[in-house]
């Protein structure tokens, strides 16, 4: 080999490792997950200080939660493209350059009670990523992955609808979370930057947060279980069980239909509450994040002791039934999503066997919307690993 | 605070990221990684009221403490399962898929051979594509910049090298 065709190798390998380092972050939430936790850790003194002050020592309260959002956007952007049936040009200028909007089979404006809505984004790699295998709604086991892949649809699926309801909601204001702070016997402590509120009780300190643009994230609350939090008493009682137990005791128990997964081993558990929506004709539908991975409420717990605990707002929500897609569209929009690849791993071909309706939330300033969109999902292998790819389609039609 | 100390939300939005691949790339499970990126965090938190600019770029000082956070946890946990993983060849485990974050199958094939370097080759390559340059890789690992430039490149090629006798 010559030295130039050496050289060439060594570039291309550094290319890869820049990419992988480049696409390598933290699932979405850690960083405002842990953020809250670090400054739920500063002494009481320095909280004190800065309810009344404000910070002058160079730490700020709280990160700028769309800025630190727009900074995940971009992780995702890179190598990634993004499949669109909107185009109503709603995103953020980040979204928009990486929008595909000849996929759409309805360019155009929807007809509902809310007017024309703004089109979920939802992000696919173009490499392989591997996201909670647990969480899926539909009890997969194996590995997820939203890399590229050759597609093909060999499913059954009987969609007998032809609308579904968009919900609305108005985005919280500070008046707001601190109703809701209130209703839980919680004092106001400061409005740090980023936050709506800060509050406290006894036993645990409340930060509320408005909706965050992009990734959109719902207005949401969380708890950090001081050291004296109470533990759930309750002999024989599951992880579920005991995270209701504390969600009840605080008046947090959720008020939406739910599905209830519990996560790790030992002695650190996160319960997780899969948020769900009534599509009338249709059934429950999960609420998926841009990956198409249901979430909604988490508890973590410490054996019997809640240590942290998020989940949205309680917002008022307005509905009005929207005209969706057909199913034929929503195969031909998911068979059709952005496939170009880094590198020169070969593609794997994922037979897509399941599709469900789900909700997804689109963040559009002072009102947002949980809207409709298809899931389908395959799984794979590959050197003996099972892998499950997904694929999220907007569903309501716009023309 | 200082004038030449930004305010450590800068940091922490800047280098969140990189950091946590930067560990994500030495130990095998995101839950692990996200562990000791946090406990690294948390230190520099405590820590950053003693930062001083003019001694160390802040890349240099947070990964710093993340390589320091990430020795600890393998003081702590072991490297048996680094060694096997190493000997094994075999693309690192999810030990709890729940805990995984986004990854890619490359990454982790790349990282399989990353893992059969030596320590210090190991971390010259991981350092340096966390976005550090010479001069702060060759301060992390106590050599000049131009040293750190050649074992970058030796690992470089120690990798390719590792790499093609996979793909033979």
């Amino acid at each position: 080999m010559s030295e130039r065709d050496e050289e060439l190798e060594l570039q291309a390998l550094q290319r890869q490792l820049d990419d992988a380092f480049e696409t390598t972050r933290p699932r979405t939430g850690f960083e405002d997950e842990l953020w809250v936790r670090m400054q739920a850790r500063r002494p009481l003194w320095g909280r004190i200080r800065d309810a009344f002050a404000g910070f002058t020592q160079g730490v700020r309260e709280a990160p700028a939660v769309p800025a630190a959002a727009v900074a995940a956007v971009l992780v995702v952007v890179i190598g990634a493209s993004v499949i669109s049936l909107g185009g109503l040009g709603f995103g953020t200028a980040g979204e928009k350059s990486a929008m595909t909007g000849d996929l759409s089979p309805q360019a155009g404006g929807p007809a509902g009670a809310f007017g024309p809505v703004p089109p979920p984004v939802f992000s696919q790699d173009r490499s392989v990523q591997f996201v909670p295998g647990t969480q899926t709604s539909q009890g997969a086991a194996a590995t997820p992955y939203t890399g590229s892949a050759t597609m093909t649809w060999a499913g059954q699926f009987n969609l007998t609808i032809t609308s579904a309801p968009v919900f609305r909601y108005q985005e919280p204001t500070s008046n707001a979370a601190d109703n809701f702070a209130s209703s839980l016997g919680a004092t106001l402590q400061g409005r740090p930057d980023g936050f709506l509120g800060s509050y406290a009780t006894s036993d645990y300190t409340l930060r509320v947060r408005g909706t965050v643009q992009v990734p959109p994230v719902a207005p949401a609350y969380f708890i950090l279980s001081e050291p004296n939090m109470p533990a759930i008493s309750a002999s024989g009682a599951s992880p579920g069980d005991i995270a209701a137990l504390f969600l009840a005791e605080h008046n947090l128990l959720p008020q939406w239909p739910y599905t209830v997964s519990v996560e790790g081993t030992g002695y650190q558990l996160k319960v997780k509450f899969f948020r769900q929506f009534a599509a009338p004709g249709y059934g429950l539908a999960y609420l998926v994040d841009t990956k198409g991975m249901p979430y909604g409420l988490e508890v973590d717990l410490n054996g019997t002791q809640a240590a942290l605990a998020s989940g949205p707002l309680p917002v008022s929500l307005e509905s009005a039934d929207y005209r969706i897609i057909t199913f034929d569209q929503a195969v031909r929009a998911a068979l059709a999503s952005p496939q170009p690849a880094i590198g020169s791993t070969p593609l794997p071909s994922v037979q897509l066997t399941k599709a469900e309706l789900v909700y997804a939330l689109v963040a559009a300033g002072d009102h947002s919307f949980y809207e409709p969109a298809f899931l389908f999902s395959g799984t794979f292998q590959v050197n003996g690993v099972s892998y499950e790819k997904r694929v999220v389609v907007p569903a309501v039609a716009t023309a | 605070m200082l004038a030449d100390r930004p305010p450590f939300e800068d940091l922490y939005r800047d280098f969140l990221g990189r950091v946590y691949a930067y560990v994500r790339s030495q130990v095998s499970t995101a839950a692990d990684a996200e562990d000791i990126t946090a406990q690294a965090f948390m230190n520099a938190y405590q820590a950053y009221g003693r930062f001083e600019a003019r001694h160390s770029t802040p890349a240099a000082w947070l990964f710093r403490i993340a390589r320091n956070a990430t020795l600890d946890h393998f003081r702590a946990h072991g490297r048996r399962e680094r060694l096997r993983r190493a000997v094994e060849q075999e693309p690192m485990a999810e030990a709890d898929p729940a805990t995984a974050a986004e990854e890619r199958i490359q990454y982790r094939a790349l990282m399989a051979h990353v893992a059969q370097l030596s320590e210090r080759q190991r971390d010259a390559i991981s350092l340096r594509h966390s976005g550090l340059s010479f001069e702060e890789v060759g301060t992390l690992l106590a050599c000049s910049e131009d040293a750190a430039k050649m074992l970058y490149h030796r690992s470089l090629k120690a990798l390719k090298e590792s790499v093609q006798r996979a793909g033979e």
